[in-house]
């Protein structure tokens, strides 16, 4: 007796994915919905971000769910990340070994610059980029599909908020995960540098093997991006999740918003970080 | 003496972004002990009505009382309390995918603070009676058929004997047997219990053989409201062509 | 799904994999051909591709403008604590710059590019896939390739080679504003230090990558969603796949280009 939900064929203009039709209007007009529908996603990111917290200390957690979470994190990215970090920390030690020639001709200090640049920055910053994408997908897709397919409005019914059964427990396991995950591939980036280093620029592994340049600000930042990253994916891409709307399409915009936006929220995080680390450690 | 209105809509209005009003200033009551059948033809806002009763959706206006209390402008924390004394069925059954079907009928249960574990199997064997699927406990939802989850939902939906129970569409899907014969078990709980009970359906003809009260929405308004007799013999040339099915009317 | 690999060992499990993997690059391979034949005569639908020029690149100026805004600050702060160590401010422009131009930029940008346009050109795709009205597109005797697919992906290669000439821009001024704010090195400073070393090799190595990486997203982005089984939930696992492919393709295509450019 249902009635089907969407005709087979929709109309020609649902050729057009994106759900916003162009209708002629001006400019201010188009800034201010802008600025109004920003205000109101960023209220609407804090108020998930509070509930996360506030039920993270506060919530009851049935055993094993956390940890089904963070195999779940582990097992999607591990080979993806093997290959991504390996290539990065490949070319990285190939292009900056390529510069330091012309400007310095030995490159005695190339592992140990290498090092306290993956510390400080490039292991927890490129690994997060990649579980952004990983990691972030899947949370939005998830919960997103529970939306659609009124699940939450079930758990609410339920007196459950959603925050507390759907993203806290992806939370508590990306924190953990993702800098067990960052050190992981930081590693990988590190020796396939070293191998490249030895390979190309016969810069040997006693010399690359190097940490003197490692100080306490170096992993001072690099620990504080490893939890900052690991709270702000699961965050952003529960958020996405949550407000997907419609059906499938609805979650397919919902995966991809939590692409971009955790990506967008590791780059601005980063920023934020690596300035106050400069102004806190100075070399 | 407790209200006798249990559920009253006042001038309630919805209307989504970008979109044309789905309510246009409901008024309506449902008092204790009643079964009342809320129809409409599709995309009336029937669901969204139910929505807006248990919180799940906010008005743009007007004002909601559950049992005399105004629930309009509760926070979720508050409105916790409230929907703790009403069961739902959705449209879509929301069966939580990743829970076998005992542990989705369980869960109200549990939420509510039944830990007795041979009593929470207890209730849901039978619950699972009730809609004709006994030792269907450890089913995954996926696995079932659409009729099956739906009475899975139904099962999960009365789970808390609750006082008040919102169905959407509790027989879409089944055959004329199964859904007679669940539209009498959940009538005679709800007489037994004294429970008031909306129903949304498009089975009219077999909805109305158990309603109390009946309630048409069309366009976003409450174009008729009162017994099912009167229902049947209304002169509201919809109204008459909803409630008996006609092709040629003025819907 | 899981209970079958768990039985299967590892090395049929790898075998699996690697089989798989070929299968999607030979796929991916097959469409680059197809497409290829249709380009010589173009036969490609041009009100389609103004189209999605527009929605794929104009759409993604806020996203990119500020992924490039913040890198150029961050670049600079890396690069700070070298300028710090050896003192000499007139490195910053180069520091910044060079990193910037050549691998920071277009992969940053070409990962956010793929996030917006690339997954969701996978998702529609997708969705046209599983209700049929690719199909329905060539009972009606139109040429999907022609009419659907080549021009997403001149779209895509076009405007992410524009996005990252954008972005660039955005970078640089980006670094300068962090160069002046956190090491108290003014702008002509920085941008003095920047035209003396940065050569025009340096900005076109990073701009051919990004062509090769708009490539990558648009032949990855539209396999994935062409090849869509299993209803709706099929399309986000497509949406998912493509992402990752993609990223795993620039890496693999980065070092490989950085390798041969120089
Ligand atoms: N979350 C939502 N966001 C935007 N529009 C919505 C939402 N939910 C419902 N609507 C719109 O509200 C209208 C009424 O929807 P509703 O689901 O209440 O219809 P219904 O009467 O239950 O119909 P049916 O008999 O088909 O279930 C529809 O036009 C629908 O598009
Ligand atoms: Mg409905």
């Amino acid at each position: 007796m249902a009635p089907p939900v969407a005709p087979a064929t929709p109309p020609d203009d649902a050729l057009d994915g994106d759900a916003e039709r162009p209708r002629p209007r001006g400019l201010a007009a188009d800034t201010g919905q802008l600025l109004i529908e920003g205000v109101r996603a960023f209220r609407g990111l804090f108020d998930v971000a509070l509930r996360t917290v506030y039920w993270s200390l506060k919530g009851r957690r049935e055993k094993g769910v956390v940890l089904e979470q963070a195999f779940e994190i582990g097992n999607k990215s591990v080979f993806f990340l093997t290959v991504t970090q390996g290539f990065i920390g490949m070319i990285l030690v190939f292009q900056s070994g390529l510069q330091a020639r012309r400007v310095v001709p030995d490159l005695t200090m190339l592992g140990a610059t290498f090092l306290e640049l993956l510390v400080r920055d490039l292991a927890a910053t490129l690994a997060s980029m990649m579980l952004a994408t990983r990691v972030g997908a899947g949370i939005a897709a998830e919960i997103g599909s529970m939306v659609v397919t009124e699940q939450v409005d079930a758990l609410r019914m339920c007196g459950v908020d959603p925050v507390d059964w759907l993203v806290v427990p992806r939370f508590l396991a990306s924190v953990v995960m993702t800098g067990v995950l960052i050190f992981y591939a930081g590693a990988i980036a590190y020796f396939a540098g070293g191998a490249t280093a030895w390979a190309v620029f016969d810069v040997q592994p006693q010399t690359y093997l190097n940490a003197r340049l490692l100080d306490i600000g170096d992993v001072s930042i690099g620990l504080a991006k490893c939890v900052a990253y690991g709270a702000a994916i699961p965050i952003v891409s529960g958020w996405c999740g949550l407000s997907a709307r419609g059906g499938s399409e609805g979650v397919g915009i919902a995966t991809t918003q939590a692409v971009v936006f955790s990506s967008l929220a590791v780059i601005i995080l980063n920023l934020v970080i690596s300035g106050v680390g400069f102004v806190l450690f100075p070399v | 003496m407790p209200p006798r209105r249990v559920i009253e809509l006042r001038g309630i209005t919805k209307r989504f972004v970008d979109g044309p009003p789905v309510l246009r200033g409901v008024d309506l009551t449902v008092p204790r002990g009643c079964l009342y059948g809320l129809v409409g033809p599709g995309a009336a806002g029937k669901s969204v009505l139910l929505k807006l009763v248990v919180g799940l959706l906010r008005p743009d206006a007007g004002a909601l009382l559950i049992e005399g209390e105004d629930i309009t402008g509760l926070d979720e924390l508050r409105l916790h309390r409230v929907r703790a004394r009403i069961g739902m069925l959705f449209q879509n059954n929301a069966l939580f995918d990743h829970m076998t079907v005992g542990e989705n009928i369980a869960f109200p249960l549990r939420r509510a603070g039944v830990t007795d574990a041979a009593a929470l199997a207890e209730r849901v064997a039978d619950r699972l009676r009730m809609v004709s699927l006994p030792g269907f406990e450890d089913r995954m939802p996926a696995g079932l058929s659409g009729g099956q989850k739906k009475r899975i939902g139904v099962a999960r939906a009365t789970a808390l004997k609750a006082d008040i129970v919102l169905y959407d569409e509790p027989a879409a899907g089944l055959d004329p047997v199964t859904s007679q014969k669940i539209f009498d078990t959940l009538r005679a709980e709800q007489r037994e219990a004294g429970a008031t009970v909306v129903m949304v359906s498009s089975d009219i003809e077999r909805l109305l053989t158990i309603t109390d009260r009946v309630g048409m929405l069309h366009r976003g308004r409450l174009i008729f409201d009162g017994t099912t007799a009167e229902a049947l013999a209304s002169r509201d040339p919809r109204v008459d062509q909803f409630v008996h099915g006609k092709t040629d009317g003025p819907l | 799904m899981s209970q079958a690999s768990e039985r299967e060992g590892l090395s049929a499990e790898t075998g699996r994999a690697i089989l798989d993997l070929a299968a999607e690059v030979g796929g991916v391979a097959m469409l680059a051909g197809r497409l290829l034949r249709r380009l010589a005569p173009p036969r490609l639908d041009g009100p389609e591709l103004a189209r999605n020029l527009h929605r794929m690149g104009v759409k993604s100026l806020p996203i990119v403008g500020v992924t490039a805004l913040f890198t150029g600050g961050i670049m600079v702060i890396q690069a700070g604590v070298l300028i710090r160590r050896f003192g000499a401010e007139g490195l910053l422009g180069w520091g910044a710059g060079f990193a910037t131009l050549r691998e920071v930029g277009p992969i940053l940008i070409a990962l956010m590019f793929s996030g917006r346009v690339g997954a969701n050109n996978t998702a529609e795709l997708g969705t046209m896939t599983v209700t049929e009205q690719i199909a329905a597109l060539e009972t009606l005797a139109i040429d999907p390739l022609s009419y659907l697919i080549l021009p997403r992906c001149i779209a895509m290669v076009v405007m992410l080679f524009m996005l990252t000439v954008y972005g660039d821009v955005l970078a640089l001024a980006g670094s300068a504003l962090m160069g002046q704010a956190l090491l108290g090195v003014s702008v002509a400073t920085f941008f003095n230090g920047f035209l003396e070393t940065i050569r025009v090799w340096d900005l076109a190595t990073g701009l051919i990558k990004s062509v090769l990486y708009g490539v990558i997203i648009a032949l990855s982005s539209c396999h994935f969603g062409l090849t869509v089984t299993g209803g709706a939930p099929g399309v986000g696992r497509a949406v998912n796949t493509s992402v990752v492919a993609s990223a795993t393709g620039i890496f693999v295509t980065d070092y490989f280009s950085t390798y041969l450019l120089g």
